[in-house]
């Protein structure tokens, strides 16, 4: 008792330091003192009962392994299925591990939303684990889950610049004999076709590229003399890059520009021009390999430091491999002066469509992105859950679905996004 | 006689000359930068250019000042980036605009600015206190407390952007009011249409010229820095060396806190990524400075030379159409070099 008398001491006194420090009076000593007593206390209180609650929903999973377990040794049989008519709740034979590349990614949240929403409705066991961005990580926490009981994996692959962490995975699931299902980061056709209760569902990673130059070039087309502000007959852009070595941001990085540079010179106009000419690569890559916004800000401002109208150097175009990066360089166009409702305009481009990007578009202050559908991905993914449960084939009744030819890959397809989308 | 003092006062000079230069590297480095980029690319020095500079530094500065004071100490805090993340992503749910699409909290009106402000700031204290807390009563290493606060900050943040109706989206949309407050600019420089200066590199100087006074002129801080020079000699002479450790911690959360509400609006899309490493760039900006690990040494002055230096860096290179995959060779260079010719300077005293 006395210690923590101590420690409320200190934090009193330290606080008052702090306040003190910024120059406050002493009556707003006392008040912030109290402000974050109460902060403190709510803060504990929450905590506990987020502890709580994880220790429940531990117990009930406890309980819950060893169901499937047993079934597990069963498992293809045909006795399986009659086995499931006569238990109460098949629901509960499920104990899927869904395995997601980074819970940081704004565009995997909104899937990891979705995805949570349905598999809660269908009342299955499951558990969410973040590789925040490591494979060695993705990869142990995947053999510990299939230790733990895990039978059936939902994976979210880090690595897509070769193909051995995939394919480790898949044997993985092999040997355990438990089906799995690699979603959004593309494996190759041998991983999925090297077992037969693999499936990958994704979308087509050059597709989003193509789409977004497309559709630059169209808007380049329809507006070139305003988009062209220095009169040079050339439009200048910039490019951000979400990371370096992945395959869907190098196919936006290479298709947005070659396919804008195409439509371009059916119509007869100059291709697209880089806006530093003696930049060795042209794109600005977010070295911490996150796509993010603030990357993005960061170059941005840097670049409207030495480019500018009066200058008749100014970047006329921005295309960035995701709306995170397209909303960090809208941020640093803002701060000066573009794109706001008065005159000056500078078309932004990303991918994504995230529900932030749909609104700035409707406000005008992006031009376009390209839809990634987070709730048709997660629709397609539950739907094969949803196979395994009732023990049907894993790619059931996906006939209507755009599927690859010779292999178990199913295509989410993008959709162009602008002002008149819903 | 007379020709054997002057060739010793000769010499003597050289050698103050020699160490002059080394003792000031640092700052001739950066000159030699700037004049060999300013001639390689004109753009470099047109006033809108600097102003750029000028603001990216400023964007640092605030947890760089905060984990000075940590390494003072001897010390370091490696949450600074995670409490940065959670107080910007904090700070934007609270002051969305009413019609922000996909808005976190949708009945919430934005609150009042300056309420916003303190929230992030006693967030961010909050955090500094419960770092201070393990440090000084458990004697732990700061790295090891601040990685464990790391950790826990990160669970806290993606749970927070899970929360309410945006689900893990990206938190954007501020109130205008917000956004010109922290990213407008009040003052232009008066040159073509008007380069306008943003608003927080006031704030910046401000704070700087505070974190001066508190280091230089209060009891408070002549205490940070017997304790971090040598902690036994300080107990000996009275100074509370547990109050004197999480007050320094403290500090540094308050400047976390202020940074989150200022990256908040300044990047206007805040995600669980917002401030991912920028603990890393502020220690290096400030062992650059002269402030060293060793304890008890440190100038302001040194912090903000540091992270002008890292942004000039990151300016300037792509300006000279350096590959920017050497960016990372010459920041790690420059970090060796100053903190070797640091250590010199103490070695030579010892």
């Amino acid at each position: 008792m006395k210690k923590l008398l101590a420690f409320m001491l200190v934090l009193v006194m330290s606080f008052g330091l702090v306040a003190c420090g910024s120059g406050a009076d002493k009556k707003e000593n006392a008040t912030t003192t109290a402000a974050a007593k109460e902060e403190k206390t709510e803060a504990a209180k929450e905590e506990k009962t987020e502890a709580a609650k994880e220790e429940k929903t531990e117990a009930a999973k406890e309980e819950k392994t060893e169901a499937p377990k047993e079934d597990k040794t069963e498992a293809e049989t045909e006795k399986k299925a009659e086995d499931k008519k006569e238990e109460a709740a098949p629901a509960d034979e499920l104990n899927i591990g869904v395995f997601y590349y980074d819970f940081a990614d704004a565009y995997i949240a909104t899937v990891r939303a979705e995805m949570d929403k349905m598999l809660d409705k269908m009342g299955v066991t499951y558990k969410n684990y973040d590789a925040a961005g490591s494979q060695p990580t993705q990869t142990d926490s995947i053999k510990s889950a299939i230790a733990a009981g895990a039978n059936l994996l939902i994976v979210n692959v880090v690595e897509t610049s070769s193909e051995d962490a995939a394919k480790e995975i898949a044997s993985a699931a092999k040997e355990a004999e438990i089906p799995v299902i690699f979603f959004n980061r593309e494996v190759t056709n041998d991983v999925v076709n090297g077992y037969e209760k693999a499936a990958f569902v994704g979308t087509d990673a050059p597709e989003a590229g193509h789409l977004q130059g497309e559709m630059i070039g169209d808007y380049l087309v329809a507006n070139f003399k305003d988009v062209d502000l220095n009169g040079d007959g050339k439009i200048s852009y910039v490019m951000f890059k979400g990371q370096e070595g992945n395959a869907e941001a190098e196919a936006r990085t290479q298709f947005a520009v070659e396919d804008a540079d195409k439509i371009l010179k059916d119509n007869k106009l100059e291709a697209l021009a880089y806006y530093d000419e003696n930049a060795d690569s042209k794109f600005l890559v977010d070295k911490d390999g996150k796509w993010s916004a603030a990357a993005a800000n960061d170059y941005m401002s840097t670049i409207l430091g030495s480019y500018s109208e009066d200058q008749k150097n100014m970047v006329e175009l921005v295309i960035a491999n995701n709306d995170e990066m397209a909303l960090g360089a809208l941020s640093a166009l803002q701060n000066a002066g573009y794109n706001k409702e008065d005159g000056k305009y500078i078309p932004i481009f990303g991918v994504d469509a995230t529900e932030t990007a749909q609104g700035k578009i409707k406000a005008g202050e992006m031009v376009g992105s390209v839809k990634q559908d987070n709730v048709g991905m997660a629709a397609t993914i539950t739907q094969l859950v949803q196979n395994i449960k009732d023990g049907k084939d894993l790619m059931a009744g996906t006939e209507d679905l755009n599927v690859d030819k010779d292999v178990d890959k199913i295509r989410v397809p993008y959709q162009k996004w602008t002002a008149e989308s819903k | 006689m007379n020709s054997s003092t002057d060739l010793k006062k000769q010499s003597f000079d050289s050698k103050r000359i020699v160490n002059l230069l080394i003792n000031n590297a640092l700052i001739i480095i950066m000159l030699i930068l700037v004049v060999y980029v300013a001639v390689t690319n004109r753009n470099f020095l047109q006033p809108a250019s600097l102003v750029n500079l000028l603001s990216l530094t400023a964007a640092y500065l605030p947890v760089a000042l905060g984990i000075a004071g940590c390494i003072v100490l001897t010390g370091t805090d490696l949450s600074a980036g995670r409490a940065v993340g959670l107080t910007a992503c904090v700070a934007a749910s609270l002051l969305q605009a009413v019609d922000a699409p996909g808005k976190m909290w949708p009945n919430l009106k934005p609150l009042p600015i300056w309420l916003v402000l303190l929230i992030s700031v006693l967030i961010g204290a909050a955090i500094g206190v419960f770092n201070g807390f393990w440090v000084a009563k458990f004697k732990l290493h700061p790295f090891i407390v601040t990685l464990a606060t790391q950790l826990i900050l990160y669970t806290v943040l993606l749970r927070y952007v899970q929360m309410g109706e945006s689900r893990g989206q990206s938190i954007s949309g501020l109130d205008n009011g917000y956004r010109e407050f922290v990213a407008g600019s009040l003052v232009k420089l008066p040159i073509g249409k008007g380069i306008g200066i943003p608003n927080y590199v006031w704030y910046s100087i401000i704070l700087a010229a505070l974190m001066w006074f508190i280091w230089n002129k209060t009891v408070f801080g002549k205490n940070m820095f017997a304790l971090g020079s040598n902690e036994e000699a300080a107990r000996v002479s009275g100074i509370n060396v547990g109050l004197t450790t999480v007050a320094v911690f403290a500090l540094a959360g308050a400047m976390y806190g202020y940074t989150g509400f200022i990256e908040a609006a300044r990047i206007a899309s805040n995600t669980p990524n917002t401030g991912f490493n920028y603990e890393l760039d502020a220690i290096a900006a400030c062992v650059i400075g002269g402030v060293s690990f060793v304890g008890g040494i440190g100038k302001i002055s040194g912090v903000i030379i540091g992270v002008l230096l890292l942004r000039l860096i990151f300016v300037a290179l792509p300006m000279v159409g350096m590959d920017q995959q050497l960016q990372y060779a010459i920041k790690g260079g420059i970090i060796l070099i100053a903190c070797a010719l640091d250590m010199r300077k103490y070695l030579v005293k010892r």
